[in-house]
């Protein structure tokens, strides 16, 4: 998959690319809207990573010339502004998805995996882990014909962690995802561990949980199978 | 009639001189008559004379009645024409004060984002008075845009390096050759940074609040929202086993506020309520019209109280009650009295230590 990045700040933007080059993503990088119209109209991207603030012109008049030259790609507005007039112009003018700084690049992959889970229909849409099979379009936990009973906030958590399997997740991160800016304090990040308790108590009644580890002083990680 | 009037002159001996006018009662050829009579010596080599002029004073009645009539229209008249005079005045001459009072003072709401006209007028004095409100309110247009302008640079400039970190440190987190030992200090610093992002955070949406950077455009019945609120925080409830009993008027309607606020609200005061209450306690949310005819919204616990010397504190920005456990950035009251304030609500807050907090809420 394709991703151009404009992003003014070359610190930042070489910090996405970093990140996402390890999951695998193929990344340009603009610092201009000028350089990243240019390289719109040239080449084919999956993902247009856009900031709003950029030193030659508005970001939102980018996305407009943008989208007429490669109307295919999903574009994700990152702004530092947090204006919620931004928000909804841009979803008006066709972004699919806003995110506001400062974001987790977690936040940003599995932004972009939603997009491609729209995009692409049922092919991503079902994951198992151990003997569970969890589907993201239905959301519902399964072993074989038993339905284990989620609840809302429960099923994010699980399906987060799912979806960056193998990777250490902090309870702030966990926390973020789920409560976004209702966050106040540490006081949430503490009940991810009630959540995470009540995940391992609803599925170890059907079958093993072993693949849900702590991560001492950290977090949790859904250890990735062979 | 006859004998209306009577002169009669005839010399007199008196040395009194008389000049008045009484009324009094003449013989006159065999008749007598009350008469108004005015009396006058005059002299004429050495011999007094009086002189008496007098009128019937039936015949005066006669005439009074009709002179009063006439006094009476007059005045009607007078009183009518100065009405006229004044509703000319009032219509006519006032009206751009009229229309200065409409345009600039009434119909008129924070920020002035129409385009502020100037009144028509031939009069000086208006005209200044115009201008002056122009100005005024472009004035406080533009300190308001500036104030705009701000808080979005600062949340620029604050929050682009503050993503910077958290890319950085959520890179180095994943990092293969990180070993456990470093993995904890990252987490450390990960956190530390989540504190100032969200002080940050929440500075910034008070000031949006402050600056009325929100639309007031929402009709909210409080009886969905509190539902959406213990929906979102049902499981730390279930988790501490409070009891929590919802009251409110299904039907009732708040008109024109913001609802992502009002949801705020009431999120940061009951998961205070659930976080400062005891094992197994309770929270009870009602609502009332009070005597005055305001509604209320009442959100009672059993929590752990807040001692009276810092009630009034409460409220105040970085001010936190004296409770350690859980570490909070203490703003979420804050940010709960800007919103507050912002739709001009009120508040009330009692407590009794380990017994509980009362708070109620007026709209």
């Amino acid at each position: 998959m394709k991703v151009l990045i404009v992003e003014d700040e070359k610190m930042l933007a070489a910090e996405i690319e970093n990140f996402l080059r390890r999951a695998h993503y193929l990344c340009d990088i603009s610092h201009t809207a000028n350089e990243g119209l240019d390289k719109i109209t040239i080449n084919m991207y999956d993902f247009v990573l856009l900031d709003l603030g950029l030193p030659d012109f508005d970001g939102l008049q980018l996305l407009k010339d943008a989208r007429k030259h490669n109307p295919d790609a999903a574009y994700i507005i990152l702004t530092a502004r947090g204006d919620t007039d931004d928000r909804i112009r841009g979803l008006d003018l066709g972004a699919d998805d806003y995110l506001a700084k400062p974001f987790s690049l977690l936040e940003l992959q599995s932004r972009m995996q939603a997009i491609n889970r729209r995009k692409f229909g049922l092919k991503d849409q079902v994951l198992s882990i151990g003997d569970f099979i969890v589907d993201l379009k239905l959301r519902v936990v399964k072993l074989g014909i038993n339905e284990i009973e989620l609840s809302k906030k429960e099923f994010d958590l699980l399906s987060y962690l799912l979806l960056h399997r193998n990777r250490p997740l902090t309870r702030m991160q966990l926390s973020e995802h789920i409560w976004g800016n209702y966050v106040d304090d540490d006081y949430d990040s503490n009940f991810i561990d009630v959540h995470i308790k009540n995940i391992r108590k609803k599925l170890s009644a059907f079958g093993t949980v072993e693949w849900l580890e702590t991560i001492r002083g950290v977090g949790y990680k859904i250890r990735k199978q062979d | 009639m006859l004998k209306e009037e009577y002169i009669a002159l005839e010399p007199v001996d008196s040395t009194v001189l008389i000049d008045t006018i009484t009324t009094s009662r003449r013989v006159i050829e065999r008749d007598t008559l009350d008469y108004r009579v005015l009396m006058y010596t005059h002299i004429i080599e050495k011999q007094n004379y009086l002189i008496e002029i007098g009128r019937t004073t039936e015949t005066i009645t006669q005439f009074i009645k009709p002179l009063q009539k006439v006094a009476l229209n007059v005045l009607v008249l007078l009183i009518g024409i100065t009405l006229v005079l004044d509703l000319f005045f009032t219509r006519f001459l006032l009206r751009p004060l009229g229309k200065i009072i409409k345009s600039k003072l009434q119909n008129r709401k924070f920020p002035f984002n129409e385009q502020i006209d100037a009144v028509k007028t031939t009069t000086e004095d208006f005209r200044l008075l115009d201008k002056s409100f122009i100005a005024l309110m472009e004035q406080i247009n533009e300190a308001f845009e500036k104030e705009r302008e701000f808080t979005s640079n600062a949340s620029h400039e604050l929050m682009t390096p503050i993503s910077i970190l958290q890319s950085k440190m959520e890179n180095m987190m994943m990092a293969e050759d990180v070993g456990e030992n470093q993995q904890e200090r990252i987490l450390e610093l990960m956190r530390t940074l989540s504190r100032l992002k969200k002080i940050v955070n929440a500075l910034l949406l008070i000031s949006r609040i402050e600056n009325e950077q929100f639309g007031k455009t929402n009709n909210v019945s409080p009886s969905n929202l509190i539902a959406e609120v213990i929906e979102e925080l049902k499981e730390r409830m279930e988790e501490k086993g409070l009891r929590c009993t919802v009251n409110l008027h299904p039907h009732h309607q708040l008109e024109g506020v913001n609802n992502d606020l009002l949801f705020q609200l009431f999120y940061n005061l009951v998961n205070n309520s659930i976080r400062y209450n005891k094992p197994g306690g309770s929270i009870t949310i009602v609502d009332r019209i009070a005597a005055d005819g305001r509604y209320e919204i009442i959100i009672r616990d059993t929590g752990s109280g807040i001692p009276p010397a810092e009630l009034p504190n409460i409220f105040n920005r970085f001010k936190k009650a004296g409770r350690t456990e859980g570490e909070g950035v203490g703003l979420g009251l804050a940010i709960v009295k800007s919103i507050l304030d912002f739709h001009g609500m009120t508040i009330q807050v009692s407590s009794r230590l380990s017994e509980g907090t009362n708070i109620v809420i007026g709209v």
